[in-house]
């Protein structure tokens, strides 16, 4: 058995916990990340003028009450905690990866890449969901298999291509042997530090990430010059012809767009060997069940393309990811569970034509006939889901996609589209097109 | 653990199981192919949802009848209006055609059961018949009120033959009905064909006739189970349902009794009907009921009648053209009794046995709905 | 306007007459449409009751389609002038209609200006005009046409006899929509989505009468606002 990764770990443990960062951090790999204490300073700058957001006015009281559990209730020890953990890139195995590396502040809280790079570089299989507004989903992961952000926290900091620690245990030793930590551990939640606690520390500051002050909101709000005619006719296309609230819900009580369930949209189906996998992996997976397992499994094996099977093992959700939400949408490209959308019109292109026939689609995907011109209004519409905070960043990025959108699209098919060709005919008789 | 190791051993692995379960059943060996069926019903324990192309052979059925064990599929209600019409219906048989091709090993054949056009006219059964070509297993085609009211099936017999027929298949006894006909409503009223088929289209339209096998098919019926003895284990395949479930909506044949009566005398009989869009199970006597779904939408649940051994399947979405809908699949076993596969799309496949029906609704029950239609 | 199963066939055959007439010249004419000329190269065309008129240009292409707009034309005038008095009791005949609630036992009862002395007459009022606006909503469940459905697909597909429409449990929070719904969001929602037909204004008659068949079909069942 190779035990160099072990070795290597705990290795990497000691020396940080011996506080050898500040020559280490000029050599250090930042994996694409903008440097800690630059984010941590950033995210000051952030943050709502109420203290710490710790009653959101954005979030509607009773679904907040709701979210909140019992036994980690935000104090301002615990969200000042979960903030240091955040940004500190010593919980990794090798002090490169922090939770702040692959959930950037610079980057809209997510990495910007098709897939997450952990330590060693190593490349994982899916694209990071933003940890903003993510108090509001009810599953964590595109697969959803952490019921809670305390569970969620807690994974990718053993996970061995994401921050490669050997277990809970190493992490717990490391913040406890830390006396920086000792206090803050106290405050919180008066005992040593444990693993749960570091979980529900991270949890209780990701619940201070409350990004919705967009100018849709205010527009929901009665002002009807918040946002542009065009994009009020997106919103209209995105109640009815482009068929998109049925999935990514938007109202007062879930205002994250999302239905917070998997769908098969067919992203995987354009895998290789996704329909192989899926006849292998229904067999496979039930030898297999506890949740670390499925973690690994999920991060780094052609599996990972199964989504939400992995998780329930229902033959309806094979292939399935969750809805993400449309919050801040601009700022978390490219798109997919793998990153394989790089704009929002290569996205609008997928959904027009009806995703990818596979005999796991979910069949509330069908061809759309949307315009140019609608797709265009429902890009705008999209647009002004963007937290107020950060318009002068969307601005930039939508002009980026605009310009690349102009000049490929790579997933567009307007016969499909246009409903001249059949989803399913392809595959059936051969015929038309690829 | 080095990831290409793990990979490799389970291909291998798989297929290695697979090849075993199939060698094995070939030889009809009691206690080989009881340690076979043991070991593939231990590997495609996930959930009760094996794939469809993966289902192993319940052990339980001795060979009695001289039937060698076999799995059919099943498209049927599509109700194709021309593409230029509506291309979601087109949509959907095609991905139905998808699927049964894509069963691993292939089905002995593909039944259709009935409603290949919505309202039978030329362009719509020529478009069916063009789609169902795609099918790579051999295809028997069962008619459906909804092609046949038209033209009385001038159009249908052109391009699939008579409407009526049966054949033998691996010890089995299959008939074929034409259980659509009515009586005639039409003449007194004027109507135009297209009047005729419109009236027969609209399930809740009360001025059609009630579906009947009629006299000279009952006869025909005589003749034909005549040649076969009591023990030839008999499938016969209906549009309606050959029972009595809701008038109102034709899920209904006004002659089921004299029907029955003629079945009755045989040992082992299965009635599979389309017509009801939904999931259906009944039983009467000695004769097993199963419905097939729909390809093209699914219908609620009658509020009167409904069969009690029924497995509902739950409220369809209607955000999903698909959901309710699908296709599905019969396995026959060695006893000639079946089992029913509903393969629901974005759902579960649910499976009733001929157990649960033997044992009237005690044994092997499948999971009950829990958004049952209102 | 509501036809009778066999006014389309008459439509159809009026255009072929209006358009053989036209081909076969004023003075041959059967008594059926005869085409007088008009000053300023303008035909009239008269429909066989010898009353109901229409003009169009007299060098216009003698087409089939053109035929049919005449015939069109001459039929929607004649409707006007005689309306279909049967069409209620044709759509009661071929889709059940649940009855209204019996208010016979109000006969002779009530006080003040308005609901004083209730007679026969007065029951008998209130059912047929309830019946009759249900009915009319009946016509438009059944009917892809009139819903404008791209698709050829009416509500009756789906729910027959309104089955499975469950008015009572509404407001209440629909996932199709995204958001808490009325019936008749959801009745928009469907003519939108699985019948891909033309959305109703909430007001108008269509909506209304569609609204009205659906609770009548339901009569009986207690109200449940909220339940899923």
């Amino acid at each position: 058995m190779n035990r160099w990764p072990h070795r290597l770990g705990l290795a990497a443990t000691m020396a940080v916990a011996c506080w050898i960062t500040t020559s280490a951090a000029a050599a250090q790999n930042l994996h694409g990340a903008m440097p800690m204490a630059d984010q941590a300073q950033k995210f000051a700058a952030l943050k709502p003028k109420e203290a710490a957001a710790l009653a959101s006015t954005r979030i509607d009281p009773v679904i907040w009450q709701s979210v909140v559990p019992e036994d980690n209730t935000l104090t301002p020890a615990r969200v000042a905690l979960g903030e240091k953990l955040y940004f500190d890139a010593r919980l990794s195995a090798d002090g490169t990866v922090a939770c702040a590396t692959c959930h950037d502040v610079s980057r809209g809280f997510t990495d910007q890449r098709p897939v997450s790079e952990g330590i060693r570089d190593q490349l994982g299989r899916r694209n990071a969901p933003t940890t903003m507004n993510a108090l509001l989903m009810q599953t964590m992961f595109l697969d959803g298999r952490s019921p809670n952000l305390e569970e969620q926290a807690k994974l990718p900091i053993i996970n061995p291509i994401e921050m490669g620690q050997p277990d809970g245990a190493a992490v717990t030793k490391l913040v406890a042997n830390d006396a920086a930590y000792q206090p803050l551990f106290k405050d919180a939640y008066g005992r040593a530090p444990t693993y749960e606690d570091v979980g529900r520390a991270l949890a209780a500051f990701e619940r201070t990430l409350v990004f919705l002050d967009s100018p849709f909101d205010d527009f929901a709000r009665g002002d009807v010059h918040a946002i542009s005619p065009q994009a009020q006719d997106g919103w209209v296309l995105f109640n009815g012809k482009a068929r998109c609230v049925s999935c990514h819900a938007l109202n007062p009580s879930n205002p994250l767009g999302t239905d917070n369930r998997f769908h098969n949209i067919g992203v995987s189906a354009r895998h290789q060997d996704f329909e192989q996998l899926a006849t292998r992996a229904q067999i496979e997976l039930a030898k297999n069940s506890n949740p670390h397992a499925l973690d690994e499994l999920a991060l780094s094996t052609d599996m990972s393309e199964l989504g939400r099977f992995m998780v329930t093992r229902d033959r309806a959700d094979i292939g399935a990811f969750k809805t993400m939400q449309l919050r801040n949408i601009v700022l978390t490209a490219p798109y997919m569970h793998d990153g394989t959308l790089q704009t929002l019109w290569d996205v609008m292109d997928h959904y027009n034509k009806g995703g990818e026939a596979n005999p796991y689609l979910d069949g509330g995907i069908e061809p759309l006939a949307l315009s140019e011109s609608e797709i265009d209004a429902v890009v705008a519409f999209m647009a002004t889901l963007t937290d107020k905070r950060f318009a002068d960043q969307a601005q930039t990025i939508l002009a980026a996609q605009r310009t690349a959108a102009a000049t490929k699209r790579p997933f567009r098919d307007n016969a499909l589209a246009l409903r001249q060709l059949i989803p399913f005919e392809q595959r059936v008789t051969g015929k038309g097109g690829k | 653990m080095p990831r290409r190791a793990r990979h490799t051993s389970i291909e291998t692995k798989h297929y290695a199981e697979r090849d075993a379960l199939f060698d094995g059943l070939r030889h009809l060996d009691r206690r080989a192919f009881l340690k076979v069926s043991a070991a593939a019903a231990a590997a495609a324990a996930v959930h009760g949802m094996v794939p469809q192309s993966f289902m192993p052979i319940d052990v339980a059925y001795a060979a009695t009848s001289g039937v060698e064990p076999f799995r059919i599929a099943y498209i049927s209600d599509a109700h194709l209006y021309e593409r230029a019409v509506n291309e979601r219906f087109v949509r959907s048989l095609l991905r139905a055609v998808d699927d049964v091709n894509h069963l691993d090993p292939q089905p002995d054949f593909v039944l259709f059961g009935g409603d290949l056009a919505q309202l039978g006219q030329a362009g719509e059964l020529d478009l069916g018949a063009q789609i169902l070509k795609n099918v790579k297993a051999p295809m028997h085609m069962m008619v459906g009120e909804h092609d046949w009211f038209l033209d009385l099936g001038e159009k249908w017999q052109a391009l699939f033959g008579q409407p009526t027929y049966s054949f033998d298949h691996k010890g089995v006894h299959f008939v074929v009905l034409n259980s659509i006909h009515e009586d005639d409503f039409w003449t007194a009223r004027g109507m135009t064909p297209m009047q005729r088929m419109q009236t027969v289209a609209g399930l809740d339209n009360g001025l059609q006739g009630r579906f009947q096998v009629g006299a000279p098919q009952r006869e025909w019926l005589k003749q034909d189970l005549a040649k076969i003895s009591k023990q030839t284990p008999l499938i016969v395949f209906s549009h309606s349902p050959l029972y009595k479930y809701y008038r109102p909506w034709n899920f209904w044949t006004e002659d089921a009794d004299e029907v029955q009566a003629i079945l009755k005398p045989f040992n082992t009989v299965t009635v599979i009907h389309g017509h009801t869009h939904q999931m259906l199970t009944n039983r009467i006597g000695n004769i097993q009921f199963h419905g097939m779904l729909s390809t093209a939408w699914p219908w609620p649940y009658a509020p009167q009648g409904l069969p009690p051994l029924t497995i509902q399947m739950d409220r369809a979405d209607p955000f999903n053209p698909n959901d309710g809908c699908g296709n599905g699949g019969v396995e026959v076993h060695a006893d000639g009794l079946v089992d029913k596969v509903y393969n629901l799309w974005n759902r579960n496949p649910v499976t009733v046995s001929a157990n649960y029906l033997s044992s009237r609704g005690t044994k092997n029950v499948p999971a009950k709905p829990n958004l049952v239609s209102f | 306007m509501r036809m009778l199963i066999g006014t389309r066939a008459a439509f159809a055959s009026l255009a072929l007459l209006a358009v053989a007439a036209l081909h076969a010249g004023a003075q041959d004419a059967a008594p059926t449409a005869t085409a007088a000329g008009t000053a300023g190269g303008e035909m009239e065309v008269k429909l066989c009751d010898n009353k109901t008129t229409t003009t169009v240009p007299a060098d216009q292409p003698r087409t089939a389609e053109n035929g049919q707009k005449i015939a069109s034309a001459l039929m929607a005038q004649w409707l006007e002038k005689n309306p279909d008095t049967g069409w209620v009791k044709d759509e009661l005949e071929r889709h059940e209609l649940v009855m209204p609630a019996d208010n016979n036992a109000l006969i002779g009862r009530g006080q003040g200006a308005t609901y004083s002395a209730i007679t026969s007459e007065d029951v008998l009022l209130w059912r047929n005009e309830t019946v009759k606006f249900a009915a009319e909503g009946s016509t438009i469940f059944h009917s892809g046409d009139k819903l404008k459905s791209q698709i050829a697909v009416s509500c009756d597909m789906c729910h027959p006899h309104a089955a499975n429409t469950h008015p009572e449990t509404y407001p209440k929070f629909q996932p199709q929509l995204g958001r808490v719904a009325l019936l008749r969001d959801m009745i928009n929602w469907c003519i939108e989505h699985p019948v891909r037909g033309e959305k109703l204004d909430p007001d108008s008659a269509n909506m209304r009468a569609l609204e009205a068949y659906i609770m009548a079909q339901r009569k009986g069942a207690a109200m449940d606002y909220g339940r899923r």
